[in-house]
């Protein structure tokens, strides 16, 4: 294969479309920000799409759960050794991603031997001086920033639609309250974009409406947010906020 | 910063991630010299009680070599997490290394494990960690005897543990102080405790701070190693409270008001 170089291009591209065809049915996760911090909160039938990374970094992730899972406790790995034996202010989501994850990764892709990553993931940071930023890194090693929030999805469509409606609102003026209900109603649309495409979610019984989705899935979400009384500025949301969102979307 | 996504290992031990990054603690303590006389400088006094909210946390700041102040700005309390504070009396150098360590390992084990480990884990990791200084605490060199106050969330209780140096804990149910002012202070509290107004577990805040102040100014008269805190340069002790919400350290301008108030008998 390695002496023909069209074959290996030929078997990266039907990786691609194998690891892309697996990510299909991953539901969005969306993070944006707010006037005190940053949000980030998905909808899933089981719990594990968000975690606590470091003090002030956080973890979206969509796809396979044990390649999440693996790429999630690699983080956690990563940035624990470099808090203990430099300090908590140089564990930046940068450094993980792009000295870390992200080139490991990309071999993990190339090497066509070995079963590749399913995954997708959405790394949010909000720096020491308040700032957040995003960052979504893609199951081949590519990662992109954005400023204004960001959303990975399994469908790339839905993805792309998603980054284009939340870089239209403005979201870092808006209360924590506000926030989330304007990222639900975009994820909300965002169904109906999905379920134009594929039959296949009718039949596997994948919530339609934000209120299917509250009725038989677990939401999960968490916020940074800056006023924390502790070093770890990590937050689920309370069943209080839960609940204020749904009686307000519903 | 890694080089293969397939050797990491869950499981929560930060222990064994260090082992694995080639850090080791012992390595560290069995190259000490061992000569029996402590020069190293050392910390002095530290206490905690229970009050009516939580426990008060409260230490002095002086660094002390033989009777020589090496410094007097020192942090004797540290935030372990969000809802437990270390004490230390001993030497800091051993003091502050093992509180970086469990600090980092109660929170790996938080987020790779997604639930915070549970009061007796921390009690045992402690111990663990204070077990593998043994060798070099028995040397006389890197004596740490350590207070551990933390609020259990899971039983909605606050809880003081004490520590020899071997490693043994010891729940205290009401008071403790360790250093070189113990003693003294250990006779002041029990006083408190048995023939005050009230009991020390049913003081308020305000009231739990002054004593503590107070039993601070007892241990700088009366212990040889000592002298009196320096009021009018403002270098106060530090105090400290852990509650169901987290730990708290007074600011100085709140040290300052207590400090006058201590002195004013009230």
């Amino acid at each position: 294969m390695f002496e023909e170089p069209y074959r290996w291009m030929e078997a990266v591209s039907t990786r691609h479309n194998y690891v892309q065809e697996k990510l299909k049915m991953g539901q969005p996760v969306l993070a944006v920000p707010y006037n005190e911090g940053l949000l980030i909160f998905g909808f899933a039938p089981q719990p594990g799409k968000i975690y606590e990374i470091y003090d002030r970094i956080a973890l979206g992730g969509v796809g396979h759960p044990a390649d999440v899972e693996r790429l999630r406790m690699n983080l956690l790995d990563m940035a624990h050794l470099e808090g203990f034996n430099r300090s908590a202010e140089d564990v930046t989501s940068t450094r993980l991603l792009q000295f870390g994850i992200a080139p490991a990764l990309k071999q993990n892709f190339e090497e066509i031997q070995r079963a590749p990553y399913i995954v997708r993931l959405l790394l949010v940071e909000l720096n020491m001086q308040g700032k957040p930023n995003f960052f979504r890194m893609n199951y081949d090693g590519h990662w992109e920033t954005f400023k204004n929030g960001t959303a990975i999805a399994g469908d790339e469509k839905v993805m792309d639609w998603l980054q284009r409606e939340i870089q239209k609102q403005p979201f870092a003026t808006y209360s924590l309250d506000q926030a989330l209900q304007e990222a639900s109603k975009l994820w909300n649309e965002s169904r109906k974009l999905d379920s134009d495409n594929d039959d296949d979610e009718k039949e596997n019984d994948v919530p339609e409406t934000l209120q299917e989705a509250f009725d038989q899935w677990y939401l999960e979400g968490a916020v940074l947010a800056e006023k924390s009384s502790s070093k770890a500025i990590y937050r689920p949301l309370s069943e209080d906020e839960i609940n204020r969102l749904k009686s307000s979307t519903i | 910063m890694t080089e293969n996504i397939e050797d990491t290992k869950a499981g929560g031990d930060f222990f064994e991630l260090l082992d694995r990054t080639g850090y080791n603690l012992q390595d560290f303590l069995d190259k000490l010299p061992v000569n029996g006389k402590s020069t190293v400088p050392q910390g002095t006094t530290v206490l905690a009680f229970h009050y009516e909210d939580g426990i008060i946390v409260a230490g002095d700041r002086r660094i002390m070599a033989g009777s020589n102040m090496m410094f007097e700005r020192c942090e004797k309390i540290i935030p372990i997490d969000h809802c437990s504070l270390m004490a230390v009396a001993g030497v800091p150098a051993i003091a502050f290394e093992i509180s970086r360590i469990l600090s980092q390992y109660f929170e790996y084990y938080r987020r790779t494990q997604v639930r915070p480990m549970s009061l007796e884990g921390k009690i045992r990791t402690f111990s663990k960690l204070l077990k593998e200084n043994l060798t070099a605490s028995t040397s006389g060199l890197t004596r740490v005897s350590p207070i551990f106050a933390t609020y259990d969330i899971e039983s909605g209780k606050p809880s003081i543990y004490y520590y020899d140096m071997l490693g043994a804990e010891f729940q205290v149910l009401s008071f403790t102080a360790t250093g070189a002012g113990a003693g003294h202070i250990r006779d002041v509290l029990e006083r408190e405790n048995q023939w005050g107004p009230k009991p020390l577990a049913q003081r308020c805040e305000k009231d739990a701070a002054i004593i503590a102040m107070k039993l601070l100014h007892v241990a700088a008269q009366l212990d040889n190693e000592e002298k009196k805190s320096l009021a009018d340069v403002q270098i106060y002790p530090i105090l400290a409270s852990v509650t169901e919400n987290g730990y708290k350290f007074w600011s100085e301008d709140q040290l300052t008001r207590l400090e006058a108030m201590s002195r004013e008998g009230n």
